[in-house]
């Protein structure tokens, strides 16, 4: 079958958003499990990356924001033969949906979370958001983000059982591998994919284009070269 | 058998066929997540969440309910606040799932164990959105136990969140009770989540495809939501009215309260509505010409009487009952000062 996009429902994203590539890499990850529309669900919060729920071709929910989680969990407990995915920003997941996190992760509820990390409110105007880095020029930091971004991957391995994994847009054949692992994980999985937003965060960044912001992606990050240790600046994954 | 108001709420639920709680404890309605850890133990068709907080509770029976489930979420005072967000949601999904809550005198945490019936218009327009909502409000704990059943089914019948009120004093009153239910179950509305290519949303929507820029749009899918609701409303016109020739006074009263003015039932004529919301207008329209005066005696400072008035567009008196305590000398004597 196909999970490509809803009759009727057309994508909002703007042209060289992350989200392009996370969508089909998580098509990509769902066909190679053999799934059916009966077999998975996706689950979305708010913002450009919670729209997304909707395009996939399965039963899919678009919920509150920061409250996709909790969504999640209860469909989940409802149906447990469900594999359930959620797929949100990292405003929703770490910003207002933060006590959300602290609590599905150690319940370690059997959902892989799925975070679009573009580091800013998108969708509103590109205000900072828990990702954003220090320093960066935001709508609401004109002199740069005066705080330290949110460490995700110390909040979820902080649990006594917990996968985590770093992904990124710029190499979808290891997002696809990591999102698989965190798929077949038994129990709380989370990849955070370092992502992109030329139109609300690479404007005012000074980014020329979606391509350039990619190649700086790019140059930040590299492969984990000791399967025990994911360090910041690491794709990956860890778990217990 | 002798049970508690809360008791016979959570016997309501499971013979209405609830199989998914999820709460966070807050007083008073704390004991019916208590009877259900203790009533569905060791059975694996009923499922419990203890939530981080009443947001989670909310949205975590909202996910079960897309899952085909029978869910509710009991709270009270500062949790009803919380979960409006969610509330929200549940109409625009339109989705059953049942609200249970155990009103205390507020506002913040205010007297935490007292009785109040502060959160009236809160189930009407305390969450965002211009909607209505179907409410319950029993005064016995037998009536707790049907009512509760309607409550389950009405969400069924209309797919929409359903609010049933109880307040502090009901929680803990006990009382005699037949848990024997006369009511047929009704089946839950849709196919649960995991068969198909249906998109839950909150936006705007087309059958689940958004549409957030067009007011027909809106207007139909308004139409579509509150539509089930004031069909299903028709069904459960519950209320007592106990008329009296010899009195020129109608007092309407609800839940706990509605206990004490039932004594003076020779005196005055009694109205006393089980379905709260939508007001039944038309029954109190049919009775109110018959006398001279309306007193609503309620645990606030005049909702529903604000609601009433404006509906029969005439002067309805208000005598509050608050602060956590009910005292029929004093509510009496108000009554009277009312009414001369």
């Amino acid at each position: 079958m196909s999970y490509n996009f809803k009759k009727d429902i057309k994508p909002i994203w703007c042209p060289g958003c992350g989200l392009h590539i996370i969508y089909r890499a998580m098509i990509k990850t769902f066909k190679n499990f053999g799934w059916t529309n009966k077999d998975v669900a996706v689950i979305s919060g708010i913002g450009c990356t919670g729209r997304g729920a909707g395009y996939f071709n399965l039963d899919t929910a678009h919920t509150t924001h920061g409250r996709s989680l909790c969504v999640a969990e209860g469909l989940k407990l409802g149906n447990p033969d469900l594999n359930v995915v959620v797929l949100s920003g990292d405003g929703d997941l770490f910003g207002i949906g933060g006590n959300h996190l602290l609590h599905v992760a150690r319940r370690n509820t059997n959902i892989t979370v799925i975070c679009n990390s573009n580091k800013i409110y998108g969708m509103t105007g590109g205000q900072m958001s828990p990702e954003t880095p220090k320093g960066a020029v935001t709508a609401t930091t004109p002199k740069g983000a005066p705080y330290n971004p949110i460490h995700s991957q110390k909040i979820v391995t902080a649990n006594d059982d917990y996968f985590y994994g770093r992904a990124s847009i710029t190499d979808m054949k290891q997002m696809q591998e990591i999102l698989t692992e965190a798929i077949n994980w038994q129990g709380f999985s989370f990849v955070n994919v370092q992502s992109i937003c030329p139109t609300n965060y690479g404007r005012r960044a000074g980014f020329k284009n979606a391509s350039e912001m990619m190649q700086v992606l790019d140059e930040r990050i590299t492969k984990q070269t000791n399967p025990e240790i994911l360090e910041e600046n690491q794709l990956g994954f860890v778990h217990s | 058998m002798i049970q508690s108001g809360n008791q016979a709420i959570l016997h309501g639920a499971l013979e209405a066929g609830a199989n998914y709680l999820s709460a966070y404890p807050i007083t008073p309605s704390s004991d019916i997540i208590a009877e259900y850890v203790k009533q569905t133990a060791g059975d694996d068709q009923y499922d419990f969440l203890q939530t981080e907080d009443e947001i989670a509770a909310i949205h975590s029976a909202i996910g079960a309910s897309l899952a085909g489930r029978k869910s509710f979420t009991p709270t009270s005072g500062p949790g009803f606040s919380l979960m409006q967000e969610g509330l929200g949601l549940g109409f625009a999904y339109h989705i059953p799932l049942v609200l249970i809550n155990v009103q205390r005198q507020g506002p913040s945490t205010g007297m935490p164990t007292l009785f109040s019936q502060d959160t009236l218009l809160q189930t009407q327009y305390g969450t965002h959105g211009d909607h209505m909502a179907l409410t319950f409000y029993p005064n016995s704990v037998q009536e707790c136990f049907d009512v509760t059943i309607s409550a389950f089914n009405a969400a069924c019948e209309s797919s929409s969140p359903v609010m049933l009120l109880s307040d502090a004093y009901l929680a803990r009153m006990h009382e005699n009770v037949k848990f024997a239910n006369q009511q047929l179950i009704a089946q839950f509305p849709f196919e649960r989540f995991g068969n198909g290519t249906r998109h839950f949303t909150g936006l705007t929507n087309d059958n689940g495809r958004p549409d957030t820029k067009n007011p027909e749009t809106f207007k139909k899918w308004m139409k579509y939501l509150t539509g089930s609701i004031i069909e299903t409303a028709k069904k459960y016109e519950l209320y007592d009215y106990l008329p009296n020739s010899a009195s020129e006074t109608l007092i309407i009263s609800f839940g706990s309260i509605s206990r004490a003015i039932n004594q003076w039932k020779n005196e005055f004529a009694l109205f006393r509505p089980v379905r709260i919301f939508p007001l039944l207008k038309q029954q109190l329209a049919e009775v109110e010409q018959e006398y001279k005066n309306i007193v609503v005696v309620e645990g606030n400072y005049g909702q529903y009487r604000d609601v009433v008035a404006a509906a029969l567009h005439r002067e309805i008196k208000s005598v509050p009952v608050v602060g956590g305590e009910i005292n029929p000398e004093e509510i009496y004597q108000q009554i009277k000062q009312a009414i001369n």
